[in-house]
């Protein structure tokens, strides 16, 4: 029977006081009028409680910057600042507000819904400078996403045929290649992660909630931990590696001078399952896809970094958006799935790679700030402030089925505006979106100095 | 009832609203230490008026921080803080006023409109406060301004345009090239859309009721008020679709286009939900898209359906901006509408996905002169009112829209920031705007009174219009009308071939 496919949420707040992005700072002028615990909607100013003549300390982190307070104290002993440690989070594409967002996302599993218009740049670098079409008229209708209608997110890994053949009595004779469906286009990542063995359980569980995988190396990773959602990591040359579970749905190998070998030797251990080849973006990655997309590699996994980039520096978005068309050229694109990873830092990242020409994406660094993670822009662990070890297997499950499930719901939202009701659809339309350089040139090449 | 917020009316000159904002929000600190000794000096020194003694008071008055010029002042004779005898003086940046404000509305801005809204008078076209900080689009814009050459006469140049371009029709004519956006009964209060109205009234333009039906208590509006269908079609009857002077039919709103009006439960009180004949305290959504339309045939049928049941009424179209805007605009003129208005990304609401804001759809900026110019092409340029909005917060703004080929625009979030907004963005939920302005709550909105509110808003136009004024002076035009399609007289910083900010 026909399922919906729904991602079950459960608040989880983070571990200790919630963050404060502004500080609430109450100078010796005040005189413990009152007037600012009657202006505050948000309770950040009471009464002592163990003196009631006095005013407590103010909760800054229920502040929402409204200064009302700021505005009403007559003694003028109140100011509302954005906090250090709230200007500090983060570095380049992961801005504080990113930060602070994946955090409330992992904290109530909801799509951020705020009063008031757009409030950061015009636009970007990478996917921030490309914005998404919209449809005035087409379904898939707005209370259909959420509700009524049929709207799907999963995708296909693995190659597929161009044609089916049959036999004269109708049997199919075309050999099907291997695939994997999974019901969102995210994979959980924890290759690149450094958590605690408690946290990686966690989303380890959250993968298997999730009903997609996740991908960590075959040998050695957290043994009791595993399940059945797990694509095992080979590295270059130890394709025999000891892996424990029976059935995985996909394994993966590293990209090595000797790829074509180890391809080899994993399609003949574990046939009958796509194997994906894991390679870092640099330049030139579009000849090395072409060439994998010939041979038997059924996946592509495209590593950039946590800037979105190449390790040469050419964008994730250009660099997807060459590999499709490399891809498409030589009519392979059917023939390899490609995953994109590293440098997803927002819900829109997730279509706007598809947009470019992935067929899935895997979420890495994101897990680890829902985790409480500040995505420093060096982390430097003599300096974090970050305490792992109260992390429990729950709490990090939960905070990850949140992010992702927030991360689905608005992934809806932008297929709804589109008029798109399959996220297969999304992969390489370029045609529905916009892209800056373009739009500027359209809009002001004759403006003077425009372009 | 409707009188009963008359009542408190008093006859009073509220040319000069209260400056209870600008008041407490300024751009420097100045801080008076204990070891002061209230010995004057400061007071008689500063020429600002920062400083000041009252007749008769032993201690010195709290710095008036509004007034101060800020550090840069070291450098006069008179600076208070080299001459204070006790070094009890100090003044720095004022951190409440950078948490202020964002990129797109800064506190420059923020302030500056207050100030416009609190006085009636023009800032100057070069202040800061009339750009943003976006870095693309208006905010890279600037106009090549020629020096002015002598004074103008306000009462010379018209800054007026026709809201019915077609030969056949009702012939509607606004002296501001700017009417109010859709704000639904729900997302503001009562008091807010009221004060609105009265201004819409006086300045003899337009507001809108938004998409949450019609309140009685804007019937005395009623020539100044455009209601609007939208996909929920919450509170829309025949009564008041015959009531309105022009209909707007909201197909898509820029802030979150394709995705429907959002309405959370908490501010959908009993009244709200009366007056859209639905369930209080749930979550209202409007649905997308209309579920009537699914093609421009559709979209015709839909307009000539208001035209049977208010045949004088000009027809509004409010649509979002896809990639194929133009194409949206020349079927929408071919369906029979008046008005084509075009919402941009950035657009402000009520609420809205954040991920909806900046990533579906283009910004204003770059949709007005893909449209204008394929109007142009098509040949139906002159017959359709081309109405932008989206992200316009400044008269600036207003000007560099115009000149990129529209006709006029709607304003929504610069009228909510000249009533007192600080864009905090929590609008939302909970019990709504705690400054009044967008809530349903009923002692939040008690806060402000609707003359004041009122006043702001002519305020703000009338120091808006002064601006303008002054633009087209500089043009030597005298007609708001013969800046359309100017793209010539601005200057754009590209960015291209080079990282953004």
């Amino acid at each position: 029977m026909y399922e919906r496919y729904h991602v079950p949420k459960n608040e989880m707040p983070p571990m200790g006081e919630p963050f404060s992005k502004s500080s609430v700072i109450r100078d010796a002028r005040c005189m413990n009028c009152g007037r600012c615990k009657d202006a505050c909607i948000f309770s950040v100013h009471e009464r002592s409680a163990a003196d009631p003549r006095v005013m407590a300390d103010p909760k800054s982190y229920l502040c929402k910057n409204c200064l009302r307070c700021v505005e009403d104290c007559p003694q003028r002993a109140l100011s509302v600042e954005l906090s250090r440690s709230y200007l500090e989070l983060g570095g380049g594409l992961w801005t504080p507000q990113r930060v602070v967002t994946i955090w409330n996302e992992a904290w109530t599993g909801k799509v951020p819904v705020f009063g008031a218009g757009y409030r950061g740049k015009f636009s970007g670098t990478g996917y921030d400078s490309m914005w998404t079409d919209m449809s005035e008229i087409v379904r898939p209708t707005r209370d259909g996403i959420h509700g009524r209608e049929f709207i799907s997110t999963s995708v296909d890994l693995g190659k597929r045929v161009d044609y089916l053949e049959f036999d004269a009595s109708g049997r199919l004779i075309t050999k099907m290649p291997s695939f994997v469906e999974i019901p969102i286009p995210m994979i959980l990542d924890l290759t690149r992660l450094d958590l605690t063995a408690q946290a990686k359980t966690g989303l380890m569980q959250a993968a298997k909630a999730l009903g997609t995988m996740f991908i960590a190396p075959a040998e050695g990773y957290l043994p009791n931990g595993r399940n059945g959602s797990m694509v095992p990591l080979f590295s270059a040359g130890n394709t025999a590696s000891r892996y424990d579970l029976s059935n995985p749905k996909m394994v993966e190998m590293e990209y090595s001078p000797d790829w074509a070998s180890d391809l080899k030797a994993l399609k003949e251990r574990f046939g009958g399952i796509p194997v994906a080849v894991r390679i870092q973006a640099k330049s030139g990655i579009e000849r090395l896809a072409v060439e994998l997309a010939s041979s038997e590699a059924d996946v592509i996994h495209i590593l950039y970094d946590e800037q979105s980039q190449e390790s040469d520096g050419r964008l994730a978005k250009d660099s997807l958006m060459a590999v499709n068309r490399a891809l498409a050229n030589v009519s392979l694109r059917e023939r390899v799935s490609i995953i994109a990873g590293g440098g997803l830092a927002a819900a829109e990242h997730v279509p706007k790679s598809l947009l470019c020409g992935a067929d899935a994406v895997t979420m890495e660094r994101a897990l680890k700030v829902a985790l409480g993670c500040h995505a420093c822009a060096v982390c430097d662990k003599d300096r974090c402030t970050v305490d792992q070890n109260g992390i429990t297997s729950d709490w990090s499950k939960w905070r990850a089925v949140n992010l992702v499930g927030a991360w689905r719901d608005q992934l809806l939202e932008i297929m709804g505006a589109m008029g798109v009701r399959e996220v297969r659809r999304l992969r390489g339309e370029i045609g529905r979106a916009i892209f800056y350089e373009e739009i500027e040139k359209d809009a002001f090449a004759n403006i003077k100095g425009g372009v | 009832m409707a009188t009963s917020f008359f009542e408190s009316t008093p006859e009073e000159d509220f040319s000069q609203v209260p400056p209870q904002l600008l008041k407490r929000m300024s751009r420097y600190r100045v801080a008076r230490a204990d070891t002061c000794i209230n010995c004057g000096l400061c007071a008689s020194l500063c020429p600002y008026g920062v400083h000041r003694r009252i007749e008769g008071h032993v201690s010195i008055m709290p710095p008036a921080e509004p007034k101060c010029i800020g550090p840069s002042c070291a450098s006069n004779s008179y600076y208070c803080v080299k001459n204070c005898p006790t070094g009890s003086l100090s003044v720095g940046a004022n951190p409440v006023f950078d948490s202020m404000g964002d990129p797109r509305w800064t506190a420059e801005m923020i302030l500056g409109t207050w100030k416009m809204a609190e006085s009636g008078e023009p800032l100057p076209l070069d202040h800061p406060a009339n750009v943003g900080a976006s870095g693309g689009g208006f905010d890279r814009m600037s106009f090549a301004l020629p020096p002015m050459k002598g004074k103008f006469d306000p009462l010379l140049i018209s800054t007026a345009i026709d809201l019915n371009h077609r030969k056949e029709g009702t012939k509607i004519r606004i002296p501001i090239p700017v009417y109010g956006g859709g704000m639904s009964y729900g997302s503001i209060s009562q008091r807010t859309m009221l004060a609105r109205a009265m201004a819409a009234k006086e300045l003899g333009t337009f507001t809108c009721t938004g998409e949450g039906g019609y309140p009685e208590l804007l019937i005395p509006f009623k020539d100044n008020v455009i209601t609007q269908i939208a996909t929920g079609l919450f509170g829309v009857r025949e009564e008041t679709i015959k009531r309105a002077r022009i209909i707007e039919f909201k197909y898509a709103q820029g802030a979150k286009p394709g995705l429907g009006g959002h309405l959370l439960h908490e501010k959908n009180t009993p009244d709200v939900a009366r007056m859209r004949e639905a369930v209080p305290f749930t979550n209202l959504f409007s649905p997308f898209p209309f579920h009537s339309v699914y093609s421009v045939e559709d979209h015709k049928k839909h307009l000539d359906w208001i035209s049977s049941v208010n045949p004088s009424a000009l027809l509004s179209v409010k649509v979002s901006t896809p990639n194929d805007v133009e194409m949206v605009a020349v079927g929408s003129y071919f369906a029979g509408a008046n008005i084509v208005h075009l919402d941009g990304g950035y657009g402000g609401t009520g609420a809205a996905p954040e991920i909806a804001k900046k990533n579906i759809a283009m910004p204003i900026e770059y949709a007005i002169p893909k449209v204008h110019r394929f109007l142009e092409k098509e040949g139906i340029r002159e017959e359709v009112t081309l109405i932008a909005s989206g992200g316009i917060r400044t008269a600036m703004d207003v000007a560099k829209a115009i000149a990129l080929g529209a006709d006029g625009v709607v304003i929504g979030t610069a009228e909510l920031v000249a009533l007192g907004c600080v864009r905090c963005a929590n609008c939302e939920s909970g019990r709504g705007c705690p400054r009044g302005i967008a809530t349903t709550d009923k002692e939040l909105e008690q806060l402000n009174q609707i003359p004041i509110l009122a006043r702001r808003l002519t305020n703000l136009y009338r120091a808006w219009q002064l601006q303008w004024c002054e633009l087209l002076f500089r043009y030597e035009m005298n007609d708001i009308r013969q800046l359309r399609g100017r793209m010539d007289l601005l200057r754009y910083e590209g960015t291209l071939g080079r990282m953004l900010p």
